[in-house]
This record gives C-alpha cells, structure tokens and sequence, in this order.
C-alpha cells in the first residue's frame, strides 16, 4: 500500500502507532516497526536522558525507521527536541501544543514534523510553518481529546492542507483504515489497538479490560477543566465525573488523577487508574501480536478499497 | 484598531459586547485555549494581511499584544 506517507517516512503499511504516556516505549515501536508500520516512543513527561535510552533500545529492537512522540507541555521538550536530532531520529509527532519553535531545529535535520492537530486552522498554520504532514486526531481518540469527530475532521483537514492527512481516532480494523482513506487521509495512527498487543508493556489487567470493553465503556472527564480526557469507564472516572459536576477544584480534580496513568499501565490498578483507551475499545477482542493486527488491517482495508 | 479586533474576536468566537482592552488575556479572561488561538491568528491575518509565524503566537498572550505585533508590521488603522 503505497501512499505519500509511506513513501515520505520510508515504511511498508501506511499505520502509525500512536504515543501513547507510558505505553509507546521501546518494545512496541520497535514491534510495530519490524511489522512495517512506524512505532513512536511517547516521550510524554519523561525525562530526556529516558527518551534516549529508550531511542537507543529501540535501534537494537529494530533497523527500520521510528519515530518519536514530543508531548509539548513537557518541561523538558526543549531537550527531547534536541536528543531526537542527536539520536539521528528522522520522524517526530508532537501532541498538546504548537511546535513552531522547534520547527527549524528540525527541518535543518531533516527531521519529518507531523504535529497532531484538531482543527482546521491548527492544520493550516502547521503546513506553513514546515510540518510534513499532519495528524488529524478526532475525539473518538484516547487520553487527551480535541472535539471534533474523525468523520468530520479528516475530510476538512484533507481539503485544507496539501501535505499528507493522517487519519486518527475510532479507527482500530480494515474498515476503519479504508474509510480514513475514503475521507482523505493517506495512512492511519492507532492507539488503543496497539496497547493491547502482545509486545504492548501495558499491564495484562489493563489488556483485558480493552477486550473486555464494550462500545460505550469509554467516557471523558475533565471537560471543565479543558483538557479532557478519555478512557475505558471505572471507579476513577464515576468519582471524578461526581466531583466534576458538583464544581470541585481542579486541585481537587488533579488528586485523583495524580500518577493515574501510571497505576493503570504499570500497576495495572483498572479501578483506580486511568485507563486511556478510545472509543474503538470495543472492537479489540483479542491480544494479537503487532505483525497480526497489522497484516489483519492491511488484508481487510486492501479488499475494502479494491487494492 | 482596537474596535476592528475587537468585532473580530467577537465575531470569531461567537461572543457578543465584550468588555475588551488591551489589557485583556486571550485565556484567562475571555477563556480562549489553543484551537480559538489559531482561529483568531488566520482571522487578524486575513483582516490585516500579516502572517503571524506559529513560533510568534506564544507572545501573543493579550488584545495589545496583537495590536503591538501588527504595528511593528506596518499596519496603519
């Protein structure tokens, strides 16, 4: 499948694996590499000499190209930004913010910027200001959300822009990768799939609440706050979305969710934790090894769109 | 200029009678996060026909600091 993603980040199947905090380390970007698709290592809040570990691991794992997810609201983007261009990474999406600043640090070394964006506007500014492509994530998605949908976003994203549109959000089977591509979109990102991988570190607890998940088993807190996130329905999530509608604080707010993601991927604490996950959750019924979900994609989406 | 951006925030942000200055702070004070920013940068683009780089927008935290920005480009209204 051959697409101007393929052809511009050098793999075989146009399926990105998503950054996701904690999960998106060494082990899966690697598998999913190996597998043809392109594995990012979520820098998220980690500290930059742990993302060059993680870099480096991820070589041993694998000789085919990865790429590296730069969460902007890290205190230490600015050095991640840096060990991505010393590590001699050739792909970088950036999430929570505007990467502008980084922009040229990158593009002098040749450095493929795919900024995830959720609107429009967003997706304009950042093909002026050097992007490669962009990610158009809908709230569909798991952990932090934008709100307009994947059907609706893509299409406008792909009419906007003329760098390549990567569809993300909702999208976990063939059928989802044929209609990203039916709106616009050149490849696609999954997250939620890929935690439940074999090769994924997350927790078996967290894997089996994913298979377990139905279609409506995710919800969205911290809409009040204005970072809302969505993840698999639990303990945490009813009580946060009480203290929600009774007005609580967001000191209040933050203590319940204060290292949450980490119980669930880590500890696999699925009743305390936050369990990110997309509203796709429902569709993932097994543990599949990141060469099987992928070759299942690819097969299905091949026949769906007459390849 | 202050009258025309301020019609423009209204208008881009379905807001209407605004008290805004100057002084005013896109996120604190009229609640705008960062997707209303882009919109609000490709509308004061369109108006006064100045690109605003993405790596600029960080400054631009307040109504004067957008009036500033488009006064150091030449713009004259």
């Amino acid at each position: 499948m051959k697409t101007r993603i393929t052809e511009l980040l050098n793999i075989e199947y146009p399926i990105i694996q998503g950054g996701m905090a904690w999960v998106a380390e060494h082990h899966l970007a690697a598998a999913v590499s190996n597998a043809g698709g392109l594995g990012l290592i979520g820098a998220a809040s980690a500290p930059a000499e742990v993302v060059r570990e993680e870099i480096r691991k991820c070589k041993e794992l694998t000789d085919k190209p990865f790429g590296i997810n730069v969460m902007l609201l890290n205190p230490n983007a600015d050095e991640v930004a840096q060990i991505v261009v010393e590590e001699g990474i050739k792909v970088v999406t950036t999430g929570a913010g505007n990467p502008a600043k980084y922009m040229e640090l990158w593009n002098k070394a040749e450095v493929k910027v795919i900024p995830v964006v959720a609107s429009v506007a967003m997706a304009k500014l950042m093909e002026r200001a050097g992007a490669a492509a962009v990610v158009a994530e809908g709230t569909e998605s798991g952990g932090h959300i934008g709100s307009a949908t994947t059907m609706t976003l893509v299409p406008q994203v792909a009419d906007a822009v003329s760098i390549p549109v990567i569809a993300a959000g909702g999208i976990g089977d063939g059928r989802g990768l044929a209609a990203a591509f039916m709106l616009g979109a050149e490849a696609v990102q999954m997250g939620t799939r890929f935690v439940a991988a074999k090769e994924s570190i997350a927790h078996d607890n967290f894997k089996q609440q994913l298979v377990k998940a139905k279609d409506i088993d995710s919800t969205v807190t911290g809409m009040s706050t204005g970072h809302p996130v969505r993840s698999l329905r639990n303990k945490m999530t009813k009580e946060y979305l009480r203290l929600e509608a009774e007005g609580a604080d967001f000191m209040e707010l933050e203590r319940l969710t204060l290292g949450s993601l980490r119980r669930a991927v880590v500890e696999g604490d699925v009743v305390n934790g936050t369990l990110m996950a997309g509203q796709i959750a429902g569709m993932v019924k097994q543990i599949q090894s990141c060469e099987e979900i992928i070759q299942e994609i690819v097969a299905q989406g091949k026949t769906l769109l007459k390849l | 200029m202050l009258k025309r951006v301020k019609e423009i925030i209204e208008e881009q942000l379905n807001l209407e009678n605004v008290d805004i200055t100057e002084d005013t702070r896109f996120k604190e004070d009229l609640g705008v996060d960062s997707l209303d920013l882009f919109e609000l940068v490709m509308a004061f683009e369109e108006e006064y026909g100045v690109e605003i780089p993405s790596e600029e927008l960080e400054g631009l935290t307040t109504v004067g600091a957008v009036i500033d920005y488009m006064k150091d480009k030449g713009v004259d209204a």
